[in-house]
This record gives C-alpha cells, structure tokens and sequence, in this order.
C-alpha cells in the first residue's frame, strides 16, 4: 500500500475544492484517498525495496534566495546593523555622464525619457560606453576607474562555514561562528538584494518567476540509518524536475505534489551528509550546480555545504553553501541589460565587478591561486512533496547520479535575456544612429532646447 | 406562451456546487415590431469596449493596498489610486484578487497578463496570443450592424502603435493613434450623420458593394474545387469580405435617428509627448470623439489603450519614467508602498476616470452611453515593481443597458482573471458559455453583478 500512485500521464490538471478554491499546474497530485491507512509521512517513504537507504524524504524548493542577513528594522533602503548608511545611494547618471567626459548638454539630453535613443523598455544604450576613450564598460570594467559599491559592514550573516575556520567570517543570528558568505559582504547593501526575508525585489522578481513555471528544483534525502532525524550515513540530492508547481487558492505553493526529476547534464547536486536533532549537515564538501533564482542561470557551487533543518511540519529549510564563480554573476548582470540593470538597482555594474573581485575568496587551484570564486549561500524554503524517478515507474529510494541520462545540452551557459543582447545592450535594430564610442549625442539644433 | 425570461435574463444552474450562468442572445421575442428597440421601448444597442492601461495599481506584499477597498459587495469605499472613479463610482465594479494562471508557462513580463484576460490563454510567447481575443467575439455579436465593427485607439503616443485586439494571436489591429486620426475614421469621409434629412445611399458604397456580388459566383466555386486546408484559408478570408459586404449594407441604409448624436468639430493635431498629463489629455480628447462616435452608432465595440504594458509614460521634468520608478522604488518602510508608484498610478487613474465621465456625459434617452455601455478595464500586471500576475486590477463600467449590477467590489483569493472576462461576454450578450483554457478554463461567471 505504500507505493501506490496515481497514473502519471496527466498533463495538467485542474482541481477544484468545494466549488471555490482552484489548484492548477502540471505537476501531478496523489490521490488523498491511496494516502488513508498509509503510515508515510507526507513527503517520506521507506524504501524497502532497494535496500539502499533506510528512509527518503522528498520535497520540491518552493522558494530560494541568496542568503543576505537584514540588519534594519523596517524598509529596504534603511539603515541597520548590517549597512550602517542604508543601501548604496540612487546614483546621479547626469553627473557620471559628465564625469566620463560628457558634456553636461549631452548627459542631459542621454537621460531625457523624450530622447528617442532612450528605450522605455531597454534603456539608454550609450551609458555603456562612458569607459577610457568611450569603451563599453560593461563588457570592460577596468576601463573606468572603481566608481565603489558600499558592503556590508555589520558582523552578522547568514549560510554555512565552508572552510571550517570559525575565526574568519560571519557569526549566524544563532551564534553560529565562522559563516563564509562574502557574497552578502559584497552584495548585501545593494538595493535588489537587501530586504526581510522573501521581501527583498530580487527575491521577489526570481521566486515569482519560478513559481510560476520558470523551472522547479526537488530535493531528496535519504538515509541508511534507523532514526531519519539522527542518522550518521545521509545524502542529500538536487534535482530538476520538468513537472510545474501548483499554487492553492491562496497563491501559496501546495504541498504532497508529485515531480518526476529530469535529469540534467549540468543542475544536479549530491552532498554527503548526516542528521542531528532533524538538522542535516554536510559531512565532507562537494562540487554542484544548481539552477540560479537570478541572471546568472547557472549556480555553481565549488566545496559545497548544506545546513538544512527538517521542520515537525514536514519542510525543510536552510542554506546550502559554497564557493561560486563571481564573474558568471557579473556577466549576468550585464547580460540582463546594463543600463536597466544600473538605473532600476542602484549600482555601477563597474563598481560591481570590482567589489566582487576585491572580496573573492577562493581559487580552485590553490591558496595562491587567482580567486575565481567567492563564498555564497542559498537560503531555501522546501515542502514536501513525492518525487518521482525519471520514468516515474516509482518514488525515488536513495539519492543517486541522473547526469549519465541526462539529455545533450543546448550549448546556453550564459544567463540574461538572450541572444538580442549584445555586450550588455540591446541594439535598437530601427535607430538610424547606434550607440556607440562615435555616437553623435546631440540631436540638430538641440541645444538650445535640451538644457 | 408566456415565458419567464427577458432580454436581461440569465439561464442558471450548479455546476459542482458553483452558480452557472449563460446569457441569452437577442431573441426576437424581446425586440419590439421593427426590431430596432426593446419591446420595453429600452433602446436596443449595448457597446462594449476595453480600456487597458500598463503597470497595474499599488498593492504590495508588505500590505499597502492603494486599490483594493477593504469593503465587499455594493458600497465600497474609495481608495486613493481610485479616486478618480468617485464621479461614476455607482456605475463602476472593481474586481480584487484574480490573478493569470500560467499552468507552468512562464510569466511573460509586461505581457503574460493582458493576453490571459483578453485570450483567456497564458501566452507561450510575448507579441502574440495564443487564441484570439475576445472583444473580436464580441464584436461578432453585436457588431454588424454598426458602419464599424469596432475601432481600437490607441492614446498613449507610444513609439509603436498599441493594439492587443487580434482575431488571429498573431496579426494585432491597427489603432487609431491621434485624434485626428479618429475623428477622421469616425466623422470623416463615409460618415452618414443619422439626423440628417437629406440622406441618400453613396453611390461609392453601391460600386463597392456591386464589386463584391460580382465574384460571388466565383467565389463559391473556388470553395467547391480546393483542398480542406485550403477551404479552411478561403474561409477566413471570406469571412472578412463578408463582413465587409455587411458593413457596406448597413451603410445602403437609411440610419436611425439618434438624438444623442452631435457631429463634433474637427480637433487640432497634437504635438507628440509621452508625459503623464499629455497622454491624460489625448486620452480626453479621443475619449470625447469615441463616445460621439458610439453615440452616433458608428461602431458598438471598441478597444481603448491609455499605456502599453511597458508605459512610456514620465512626469513632465523628470528622467525617469514611470516604468522605470516601479521598478527601482524602494517600498515605504511606514507607508508599506511605493508613494512614487503610487503618485504615478493614481495620475494613470485620472485618465481613466475623464474616459468613463465622458461617457457619461452624453445623455440618451433616460440615461447616459455610459449607461448602455460595458467597458472592461485591466491592466497587465498586480504588483508591477516584480511583474506580478497576481491580484491584476479589473474593473467593469457602464450598466450595460441595466444588465450590470454595478457599483460592487468582489474579491477573490485567486482566481482566475477569465472570470471578469467570461462575465463581460456574456453581459454583453455574447453567445459564451465558457472561456479560456487549462485552469483558466472556467463557465463561472461571476453571478453578484449580474441582474
């Protein structure tokens, strides 16, 4: 009775409770009524059959987020122990403009919403190329010297310690020491990023995407011991599945979904772990990659940990940790459109690039290697739901390797909008005038009317 | 027999424990002798028109609703980004909570919205739809008999002319962009004032109208020697000469009076500017010149944008735009919203409500255009600083020659957006028992607002 599912060629379904409240999404839902007698858990089975694993508990990830530790009472842009001074400031475009060697006419006339060269959808393609003899400083930071991004100075953070040095880095809300997470040093006072937990527009603007279908994340745990809550021999898995959330009447993620994991050539995570008191912590790092809920698109995570909490309720909720490629972030950013990116958050995306590199961390070739990566954590709210094996011939048992079925990548590593940006713009295919290094700013006749 | 049913009635039942409604069409039993009125001696012709308008209202996830009265059902207060409405409140119901279900596709910013109210499909792809949208239906309803089956303005001086009325999914209507523009397709060359006694069937109509017969014969033929996916493209192209033909037939005949009907004066052409208060006033203008125009029976259907998804729109003096602010406005830490956004939103409004009083303004018979009129208006997105589809603000104006109980707030925890737009079809008159598809997918309308 304890592997008894419902057909799983439903493509979409649509469930109405007592004539009002609708559930809807392509993921399949198990039957309440196989659920009456069984002793499983939501989201749990004891996987007899392989002998593998004692226990497994499923969930899919309802929510992620960077861990970024807010310091302020209320508010994004406010001040708290975390950015003393609030959030980097709105930036004054005018006056980058002409410090980059405009004149002021022409910074005016760059920022005017009734310049046509202005896209109300892209933005203003020449502030890219205010660098050393005009060069695009998306794509060339150094072109232009570090215009600064304000860090985190406050003493609290939050993800995992990844190198087990308890001196260096962050001290946990809870008193936890050594919390490498320089990501949040670097990021944490940028306006996208900073915010109470699920509040911050970055989290927002990526949550609401994937749980609107963008792509769904699964977790297994599993284990060999006897108690799941204190168990020795644990491994952690992350998947893809193909199968879409389903939202209840509220617009909350609904639990007991089922998923089937898609095997993925590059999104797949396996981590050694064990239980203590319900809390799953890594037992020796590992390198993954997940999918990242920003522009990145890719989460590559070198060394990487989890501290992760089985709740009585049945979720699961924590970090997983590790060191990611900080110029895949930057590029992400450029790719999503420097000048929307730059005037909707705040920042310099230069500033950025430089903010990252000065606080990077580790190097996969050594101590004295270049430091390609930089500490990170991913917060994540889970729930529990049936996670099925690819074939969706049965519930998953143990956590194993999907990779070597995986289907050939497309060949799209790099995040953003796609392939219509170029260099961190969106060329306006109409305009009669590109932006550019030689680009003619002023309109005919402008400059009597554009001051 | 005496029925007990009249041109207002509804058929009802329960469906799964959930009020079913279907409109009836017009049958002749409701019509008096000539057909040409109400056998009640109500004036026969119902107008239905969109009116759309980019980036949504103030409602947060921190709780600070600028739009949602906190009252249901008749009597709502007024909440600041409505105040606007507070002239014609006891004709205009809002609709709170209902929200675009994607059944895993993702949520197309700025577009994904609109196109599930208007198509009642979540669109796979921006610039198109996946089905048609509705008004075309509606306009199959109660459209013919009009020299114009509809006409769509677009006030918001874009760059690209807006449209999201489409037959196809693929090809949009062209709108008419300036008042001038209007006026001359309403009042201009063709026009047939309905009071004047000098009337004469246009020998340029007649030509035209003899051009089409003589290919009849030839067209019928052409049908009887294709293939069936042939047929099918014969078919939708002379589905519109037809129209075509019935549109000239209705301009061979002698138009009713109509006592409302006062030519208006050419209006001068206006200089082109996105600004907040330029588009408020071309959206005045052209409102003046549409409600003439459904007042003078040129046309029963019509589509009305005021900003695209993506609005142009900026405050005169500034740089930014209001597209740009909703998304890089910090949320208030005291207010719980954006005042920027908000400030923004409720000038948008301010358009909306000159659109809806210059409806009103016009006296028919015992009441106003508006009165025997139904006007849907939404936006594309709830929350528009993440792009939300959640929560999108729709409203319904105009008593729809008595069929609309208006002056109510609903709200839903969720529901779908085709609800609202399923109601509107079938107030109207259209033969529509049910709309969208998947889980927007619904027969429900909703039953309080409909006498």
């Amino acid at each position: 009775m304890k592997r008894r599912f419902i057909a799983i060629a439903v493509a979409a379904i649509t469930i109405a409770f007592s004539g009002s409240t609708m559930l809807q999404g392509s993921a399949l839902l198990r039957s309440s009524a196989l659920l009456q007698g069984s002793a499983m858990a939501h989201g749990s089975a004891v996987a007899q059959a392989s002998g593998r694993a004692q226990w497994t508990k499923t969930y899919v990830v309802e929510w992620n987020e960077p861990a970024m530790y807010y310091g302020a009472k209320t508010g994004v842009i406010d001040p708290g122990t975390d950015c003393p001074k609030g959030t980097n400031p709105e930036i004054d475009w005018i006056k980058v403009m002409v410090d980059a060697g405009y004149t002021l006419e022409e910074a005016k006339w760059l920022r005017n919403p009734a310049n046509p060269t202005r896209s109300p959808v892209h933005g203003q393609n020449q502030m890219a190329f205010r660098g050393e003899d005009r060069a695009n400083v998306y794509i060339n930071p150094t072109s232009t010297p570090d215009p600064g991004l304000v860090g985190v100075s406050g003493t609290i953070g939050e993800g995992v310690n990844l190198d087990g040095d308890e001196t260096t880095g962050f001290t946990s809300p809870t008193g936890e020491k050594g919390i490498d997470n320089n990501f949040y040093k670097t990021c944490g006072c940028w306006k996208t990023y900073r915010g109470p937990s699920r509040l911050s527009s970055g989290a927002l603007q990526f949550n609401d995407s994937m749980r609107n279908g963008a792509w769904t994340t699964v977790i297994v745990v599993s284990g060999k011991g006897a108690d799941p809550m204190n168990d020795d021999n644990v491994t952690v898995g992350f998947y893809m599945s193909n199968d879409k959330m389903v939202k209840d009447g509220n617009g909350n993620i609904a639990r007991d979904y089922t998923f089937r994991i898609a095997p993925h050539a590059r999104y797949e995570g396996i981590l050694p772990a064990r239980t203590s008191n319900g809390r799953i912590i890594s037992t020796a790092p590992a390198d993954i990659m997940l999918r990242d809920p920003g522009y990145a698109l890719n989460l590559e995570l070198l060394r990487a940990r989890v501290n992760l909490e089985m709740k009585p309720d049945g979720s699961l909720t924590g970090y997983v940790g590790g060191y990611r490629p900080w110029e895949a972030v930057y590029k992400g950013w450029v790719n999503a459109r420097g000048p929307v990116i730059e005037s909707l958050t705040w920042v310099q995306l230069p500033g950025v690039y430089y903010a990252l590199r000065r606080n990077a961390d580790y190097s996969p070739t050594g101590p004295s290697g270049e430091k390609t990566h930089i500490s990170f954590a991913l917060r994540i709210d889970a729930l529990p739901a049936f996670v099925m094996t690819p074939d969706a011939s049965k519930e998953v048992a143990s956590v194993e390797s999907y990779k070597a079925s995986a289907p050939r990548e497309t060949g799209r590593t790099v995040g953003g909008l796609g392939t219509f940006v170029v260099d961190g713009i969106v060329p306006d295919r109409n305009a009669k005038v590109q932006a550019g290094p030689n680009a003619v700013i002023l309109p005919p006749a402008a400059s009597s009317t554009n001051k | 027999m005496n029925l007990p049913f009249n041109r207002r009635s509804f058929l009802r039942g329960l469906l799964s424990g959930s009020a079913v409604c279907v409109a009836l069409p017009v049958l002749d039993r409701f019509l008096n002798c000539s057909g040409s009125a109400f056998a009640d001696g109500a004036k026969l012709p119902v107008r239905f028109g969109t009116y759309f308008w980019g980036l949504g209202l103030t409602d947060t996830p921190t709780g600070g609703t600028r739009w949602v009265p906190s009252k249901t059902g008749p009597g709502y207060e007024i909440m600041p980004e409505l105040e606007s409405l507070k002239p014609v409140k006891d004709k205009v119901s809002v609709f709170s909570g209902f929200r675009a279900i994607g059944d895993g596709r993702a949520n197309l910013v700025h577009w994904s919205g609109h196109a599930s109210i208007l198509s009642g499909i979540a669109p796979a792809a921006s610039g198109r739809f996946d089905g048609p949208s509705f008004d075309t239906r509606i306009a199959d309803a109660i459209g013919t008999s009009t020299r114009f089956k509809m006409i769509d303005v677009d006030a918001s001086m874009s760059r690209q002319p807006v449209s999201y009325s489409t037959r196809t999914g693929n090809g949009f209507a062209t709108p008419e962009t300036t008042p001038l523009a209007l006026y001359t397709r309403l009042f201009g060359a063709g026009f047939q004032d309905p009071n004047s006694d000098n009337w004469k069937p246009d020998p340029a109509i007649m030509l035209r109208q003899s051009v089409l017969s003589a290919v009849k014969d030839q067209r019928q033929a052409l049908m009887a020697g294709v293939g069936k996916a042939d047929q099918i493209k014969l078919d939708q192209y002379f589905t519109s000469l037809r129209d075509m033909e019935n549109q000239l037939a209705v301009q061979l005949q002698k138009p009713e009076h109509c006592e409302a009907c006062v030519v208006p004066t050419a209006p001068k052409e206006m200089p082109r500017s996105a600004s907040v208060d330029a588009v408020r006033a071309n959206t005045k203008t052209m409102a003046k010149l549409l409600a003439m125009g459904l007042a003078c029976n040129q046309t029963r259907v019509f589509n009305f944008v005021h900003t695209a998804g993506t609005s142009e729109t900026y405050l005169a003096g500034q740089s930014k735009i209001y597209h740009q602010i909703t998304h890089d406005e910090p949320t208030d830490a005291e207010l719980g919203y954006q005042p920027e956004t908000s400030k923004l939103a409720s000038l948008v409004m301010q358009a909306l409500g000159d659109f809806l009083i210059e409806l009103d303004a016009i006296k028919e018979g015992s009441g106003t255009v508006l009165d025997n009129s139904l006007i849907m208006a939404f936006s594309d997105t709830g929350y528009a600083k993440i792009h939300s589809i959640e929560n999108i603000p729709m409203f319904l104006a105009g008593r729809a020659g008595g069929k609309h109980k208006a002056g109510q707030h609903i709200h839903t925890t969720g529901e779908s957006v085709t609800r609202v737009s399923l109601t509107a079809q079938q107030l109207v008159g259209a033969p529509v028992g049910e709309f969208g598809a998947g889980s927007m997918k619904t027969a429900r309308p909703i039953s309080e607002v409909m006498a």
